[in-house]
């Protein structure tokens, strides 16, 4: 069994040359990569924009108690609003509860300060639970602050000083978080990617195995004069890429759409929050991806390799896929750490060292574990598979049974 | 020098879980010259398709050995299959690829010199006449059409020994003749080839000599010509079913014996048949051996 890489080559674009002109597996490994997941993202955000639209429409039932008679231009400007309807109640509380009130505002005199006349206090009575009730206090709170920037600017004049120094103080807020402030969206991204490193493997390795025997090519490449070895080889580095590039695909098809529909979500009144991969990490993601597609190309290519037709390739890797994507879905927990013992766990481990990566986080003996656990993950497949190869009725599709029973038979001799 | 392909008491026994061992092929002997077409005559199951499998390394001898231009089929199988070109009903081409490119990507992975590669193609393409059809996939294409792109990418490497394992199945008459033509041809060319078939003209049309294969076992190897003098028949069909006859009633296969107790045998079931059939229509011919057993 002797491993040509000029062969190798040669097998290698003939499956990459054959994958391309496949609709399901550029489907699967090009399409929805790039389109599925930041079309879901955009389908959200519109949803979001179309309901935060709805309320935008509808008029908020406002009540004003006991607003001072110096102020009368706030009452002129909630009037003035046609997106405000002002309305009395004689148990606002009650009213807000039961939805015939947004909100209620109570101006009550001022306490000790710096003694401007006529200053007052606010109280905003509203209920959290309704949309439309917490809709109408936003609308309070705003037309509120430019009534006050606009009496502290007329105190100040009158006073001659400037607004700033009657100011006192004010609060101005500014995000100088890192990624890991922003990480409830960033921790999506591995999930993503190792869903796509999945999807991304699963058709082209039945394609190459069990497509194969249906399609009767099978036979073709068994009477070529490459060594088995060879096309083998071939044919797992074409899983691995389609794997590997899927992934990929959905890193940057999600980097870029995340950029442009979900930044300005999260980012609203803050500013400058990143959605960007460290460059640093590259190599960290890389890395992991690689050894992840490897895996998930030996794993996924040994069991379709049971089936006699795409369908029953199907079925047989399908455990696989949910045995893949099961154990990160546990690890979605933002605060969750990376501990030895997670490092132990293959896949999960990828996972976690890319999600620290991407915040900007490098535990370099968690990564080598990782690292060492994926690869040794990746020459115990081979080494299986090499197993599995050297039974002539296996290699010629003539073997009737699944994984499981083989191993039970034939691996373990029971 | 030794012939180009030579099988010494190749046997092949596989395990069926529902009827135990099976012997598909019991230690058969031939060996076959330089540009000659030698012809392997089963029915379905005789052992023709394993023992050319075993030819071609898709499965391992049990027993025995078989060498192609000097290459032993278990110890050197990379060596056997260069100089191998093996075609099958169950050796398919790939749907997405073009005929120019399945014809290029077959000659490179079977070795052929890299350079020569592109020319090669050419030379194929030109050959079987599918200049039109050069840069269509194979997955549009006719049966007849595959069946010549099959023909191609089988001699892609322009090796010395061809195996044809059943070309014409699936095929109508013009595209079956098609195919004979060209494997005629290529004999012109020099080739070994081993041509398996269950359709007795084809074997009379182009083999230059014959192995009929029953149960496992080579009956008789001989040219056409001999066959018949050895049996009596003028038809291949009648050869061969009174061979078969012979080995089921138990006589050493071809020996004078059983042959005559045979030929009667087909004779008399020959008669009853045309007196029954010439009840029903008068314009029926007579049926043939195959008919009778």
């Amino acid at each position: 069994m002797v491993l040509n890489w000029k062969d190798v080559r040669v097998l290698y674009l003939r499956e990459i040359r054959s994958a391309l002109r496949d609709r399901t597996i550029v489907t699967n490994s090009v399409l929805l990569p790039i389109f599925l997941y930041p079309m879901l993202i955009w389908l959200v955000y519109t949803g979001v924009t179309f309901i935060s639209g709805q309320n935008e429409e509808l008029k908020s039932r406002i009540m004003l108690k006991d607003l001072p008679a110096a102020h009368a231009r706030l009452q002129k400007a909630f009037e003035a609003d046609k997106s405000v309807i002002l309305t009395t109640s004689a148990n606002p509380a009650e009213d807000i509860r039961t939805g015939k009130l947004d909100a209620a505002v109570e101006f009550l005199p001022a306490k000790a300060g710096i003694g401007i006349p006529n200053n007052f206090e606010t109280h905003v009575t509203y209920d959290e639970s309704r949309d439309q009730s917490d809709h109408a206090r936003s609308r309070i709170n705003k037309k509120l602050s430019d009534y006050r920037q606009e009496f502290l600017q007329q105190q100040a004049t009158k006073l001659g000083i400037s607004k700033t120094r009657l100011e006192n103080f004010k609060v101005d807020d500014k995000n100088v978080s890192t990624n890991r402030q922003v990480g409830v969206f960033m921790i999506a991204l591995p999930i993503f990617f190792i869903i796509m490193l999945a999807v991304g493997a699963m058709h082209p390795a039945i394609d190459s195995t069990a497509g194969e025997r249906e399609n009767s090519t099978w036979e073709t490449m068994m009477t070529a004069a490459s060594s088995r070895t060879s096309i083998l080889v071939a044919k797992y580095l074409y899983v691995a890429t389609m794997s590997f590039t899927a992934a990929f695909l959905n890193l940057f098809a999600m980097m870029i759409s995340m950029g442009t529909v979900l930044a300005p979500m999260i980012e609203t009144g803050r500013g400058n929050s990143s959605l960007q991969i460290p460059l640093k990490a590259a190599p960290v993601i890389l890395i992991g991806a690689a050894l992840l597609a490897l895996f998930v190309a030996a794993g996924m290519m040994i069991l379709a390799s049971f089936a006699r037709n795409y369908k029953e390739g199907q079925s047989m890797v399908g455990p696989f896929y949910v045995a893949l994507i099961i154990p990160i879905m546990f690890l979605q927990t933002p605060g969750l750490a990376f501990t030895p013992r997670l490092a132990l766990v293959p896949v999960a481990n990828v996972m976690m060292m890319m999600r620290e990566a991407i915040q900007g986080i490098y535990h370099w003996p968690l990564i080598g574990i990782t690292v060492a656990v994926e690869a040794a993950c990746v020459v115990l497949a081979l080494r299986l598979a090499i197993l599995i190869v050297r039974h002539e009725d296996f290699l010629l599709g003539r073997y009737n049974g699944s994984f499981g029973k083989f191993a039970k038979e034939r691996l373990l001799g029971r | 020098m030794n012939a180009p392909v030579v099988v010494t008491n190749l046997s092949k026994t596989f395990y069926d879980e529902g009827r135990g061992e099976i012997k598909a092929v019991d230690s058969i002997n031939f060996e076959c010259q330089e540009g000659e077409i030698f012809g392997l005559l089963g029915a379905n199951g005789a052992g023709k398709t394993t023992t050319l499998r075993m030819l071609s390394t898709i499965l391992a001898p049990t027993s025995g050995s078989a060498s192609l231009m000097g290459h032993d089929v278990v110890k050197n199988p990379e060596g056997v299959r260069k100089n191998l070109g093996f075609y099958s009903a169950t050796t398919a081409l790939y749907p997405r690829l073009t005929t120019r490119e399945t014809i290029e990507f077959f000659a490179r992975i079977n070795q052929y010199p890299a350079e020569r590669v592109p020319e090669r193609v050419d030379y194929l393409i030109r050959r079987f006449g599918l200049e039109k059809y050069a840069d269509a996939r194979i997955e549009k294409l006719s049966s007849g059409m595959k069946q010549k792109v099959s023909i191609a990418r089988t001699v892609a490497h322009d090796p010395a020994i061809l195996i044809f394992d059943e070309p014409t199945v699936g095929l109508d008459v013009l595209n079956a003749l098609d195919v004979q033509e060209m494997i005629s041809e290529l004999r012109t060319d020099g080739k070994t080839i081993i041509f398996s078939t269950h359709i007795m003209s084809e074997a009379e049309r182009l083999c230059d000599r014959i192995a009929i294969i029953h149960d496992g076992h080579i009956l008789a190897c001989a040219s056409l010509a001999k066959l018949r003098e050895v049996t009596g028949e003028h038809y291949l069909e009648d050869i061969f079913v009174l061979y078969v006859k012979t080995a089921s009633v138990g006589g050493p296969a071809g020996s004078e014996e059983a042959a005559k107790r045979c030929t009667e045998t087909i004779r008399d079931e020959r008669l009853r048949m045309q007196a029954r059939e010439g009840a029903v229509s008068n314009e029926t011919v007579g049926p043939t051996p195959n008919d009778a057993i």
